[in-house]
């Protein structure tokens, strides 16, 4: 099966690889269990929060919100009419859990990525070794690292969430390093002769001119993690993926696309409020 | 400049007719496609029985990859011919070809599978080598788990127990799902679906490594079975009745019953029914001991054979077992061929 490459330069890591991820399991399994609970905590509060809001209440919400970033009344109704139709369907409870998912998700990916990404556009050295390791991010197959994430962190709303963030960082990190790399020096050099600090530089002047590029990246970021919710499922994370993934286990195609346009609703849903704020900064 | 072009497609011309003549002569019969099916006793016994078609029979063989529901619906339209391990009757997409006489269920290759719930020995008897206390001791039947849901804590709701389900999609889903209702302990325990088999595997494998207490559905034959101890919770016997609304998931109020023993058989299509009458009449013979598939399960997935090799190491450590299936003069070539 090898082809004809020559047998004496193969070589196999899948062994160790596999003695690590045991050894991994049987001295830190318990202690990285502690941890996924604290943050399962903080992912199943803000879903019973979401459980507890009337439905309405929630509606009523995101139509504010979509108006406050668009200030178009269409638009607003447009929105909340796509979310109705979800619980029209009866996956209500199963949006609620993808949705507090990707808000768990996004919220981490800007933590991470958005201080990544000024690191990147500082330090050509950082951007040099992040670089590829991005890469890796995206190409791998999730399935790779899921499984040994898995083990380590258990079943469920957890690995799902590292599964995501791993998926979803690479293009936030990436337009927050493009938005600060294409700002005008000169711009930051006067800001410099007028004695502001690096701080403020960055605070003042620099973020808020990346600002669309980086809310273009929170966007593709928020749009892969809602793709990645599928995926999720399989690890045991329930929300709208499941039912794509039983209607498919199961031929039953109805109920797949169902759950699928469910998720492309709220996907449209989150796209046009996010895209409507990255305008407006703009 | 422009003869290369030429050249290359000239090179590309001969190539392609070079290897149509030879497949042309090697394929004088079309190759028995298998389904290749992912999960482990289903890959060895594909194996174990490509082998005996190609070395006894002198067939070729060749697999194609697929989900189950995938699988058998290539079975209904013959793209496959063969699906060596299948659980007839559990999925509809098999229960309508059937009926519709494409695809037709042979033998019984594995006598006394079984699904069911069970628990890691330890959690019952503890384990004095690993330090392990036993966390519920008198736990025999799915009833005495009422007290001790808080054994099998589940993180995502603290107050109950956590009963690892199927992946939703897998016709034991829905069975399991109404068995908790019966048994009284849907309000108690969480029913999580596993979400896929493997994300399954990787869950029960790291409680035992960690030994943890776990409560999951599982089945014969695997390696899981023959790999560590476990014991697997008593339930009423069998009964009909009750298993109609067990596979019911519509059916509010549920009665509890051992699951439907499970038949195992070999999938074929209708034309390879009707084109093969030497292998069909081998492969209703087929019968694997459960006990030494289970072992051979556990050796391929803690060593991580090929199938293929576990299949080859099946046929020479068992040779009486497989003797059985086949007429002496293909039995003996197969012999020679190891």
């Amino acid at each position: 099966m090898s082809g004809g490459f020559p047998q004496a330069l193969q070589f196999s890591i899948a062994d160790s690889v596999n003695r690590v991820v045991d050894w991994l399991v049987l001295h830190y399994g318990d202690h990285l269990r502690n941890v996924s609970d604290q943050l399962l905590q903080v992912l199943v509060g803000l879903e019973n929060l979401l459980r507890l809001m009337p439905w309405w209440l929630l509606l009523a919400m995101v139509g504010l919100l979509a108006w406050h970033a668009s200030r178009s009344l269409l638009r607003s109704v447009m929105l909340v009419a796509l979310l109705a139709l979800i619980g029209m369907l009866g996956l209500w409870d199963k949006l609620l859990q993808t949705l507090a998912l990707v808000l768990v998700s996004t919220g981490l990916c800007v933590l991470v990525g958005v201080p990544l990404g000024i690191l990147l556009a500082a330090r050509p050295l950082a951007r040099r070794l992040l670089l590829p390791v991005l890469d890796v991010m995206q190409t791998l197959p999730a399935f790779v690292y899921l499984i040994p994430v898995l083990m380590l962190f258990g079943l469920g709303k957890v690995p799902a969430v590292f599964a995501t963030l791993i998926y979803a960082l690479p293009p936030l990190v990436r337009l927050t390093q493009l938005g600060l790399s294409q700002i005008d020096p000169s711009l930051l050099k006067a800001a410099h002769g007028l004695g502001a600090s690096r701080w403020q530089r960055l605070r003042r002047i620099a973020l808020p001119l990346a600002l669309p590029s980086i809310m273009a990246g929170l966007n593709q970021s928020v749009m892969m993690a809602l793709s990645m919710v599928v995926v999720a499922s399989m690890i045991g994370a329930r929300g709208l993926g499941e039912d794509v993934l039983a209607g498919i286990q199961t031929l039953n195609v109805g109920q797949g696309v169902e759950a699928g346009l469910a998720i492309v609703a709220l996907a449209m849903v989150i796209d046009r409020i996010s895209q409507a704020y990255g305008r407006g900064a703009r | 400049m422009k003869t290369i072009p030429a050249l290359l497609a000239g090179l590309l011309l001969t190539v392609g007719l070079a290897s149509t003549d030879s497949a042309a002569a090697a394929e004088q019969p079309a190759p028995i496609h298998f389904g290749a099916i992912g999960w482990e006793s289903g890959a060895l016994t594909t194996e174990i029985l490509r082998l005996i078609v190609e070395r006894g029979y002198g067939y070729p063989t060749d697999t194609l990859p697929g989900s189950t529901v995938s699988m058998e619906v290539a079975l209904a339209r013959n793209d496959l011919q063969v699906i060596a391990e299948e659980w007839a009757g559990r999925s509809p997409a098999w229960v309508k070809a059937e009926q519709a006489g494409q695809v037709f269920a042979l033998g019984d290759t594995v006598k006394n599978a079984e699904e069911g719930w069970w628990v890691p020995a330890y959690v019952i008897e503890g384990d004095r080598d690993r330090g392990i206390e036993p966390s519920a001791p008198e736990l025999r039947q799915v009833q005495d788990l009422k007290r001790y849901r808080q054994v099998f804590r589940d993180p995502e709701s603290p107050g109950k127990g956590r009963f690892l389900n199927s992946p939703s999609g897998w016709t034991s889903e829905t069975v399991n799902s109404q068995k908790l209702k019966a048994y009284g302990l849907n309000e108690l325990y969480t029913n999580f679906r596993s979400g896929s088999g493997a994300a399954m595997d990787a869950e029960i494998t790291s409680a035992i490594r960690r030994g943890q207490p776990v409560l999951f559905y599982y089945w014969n034959p695997t390696p899981l079975m023959g790999r560590y101890k476990l014991v697997r919770l008593q339930e009423p016997p069998f009964d009909a009745n009750a298993w109609a609304t067990l596979t019911d998931a519509s059916n509010p109020n549920p009665k509890g019953s051992q699951s439907l023993p499970a038949k195992l058989s070999i999938g074929v299509s209708k034309a390879f029914r009707d084109g093969y009458p030497d292998l069909v009449r081998a492969f209703e013979q087929v019968d694997l001991p459960i006990q030494r598939l289970n072992q051979a399960l556990a050796n391929m997935s803690e060593k991580r054979t090929p199938p293929r090799e576990a299949a080859l190491a099946f046929l020479r450590d068992n040779r009486e077992v497989w003797k059985a299936w086949l007429p002496a003069d293909i039995a003996a070539k197969v012999e020679a061929s190891l």
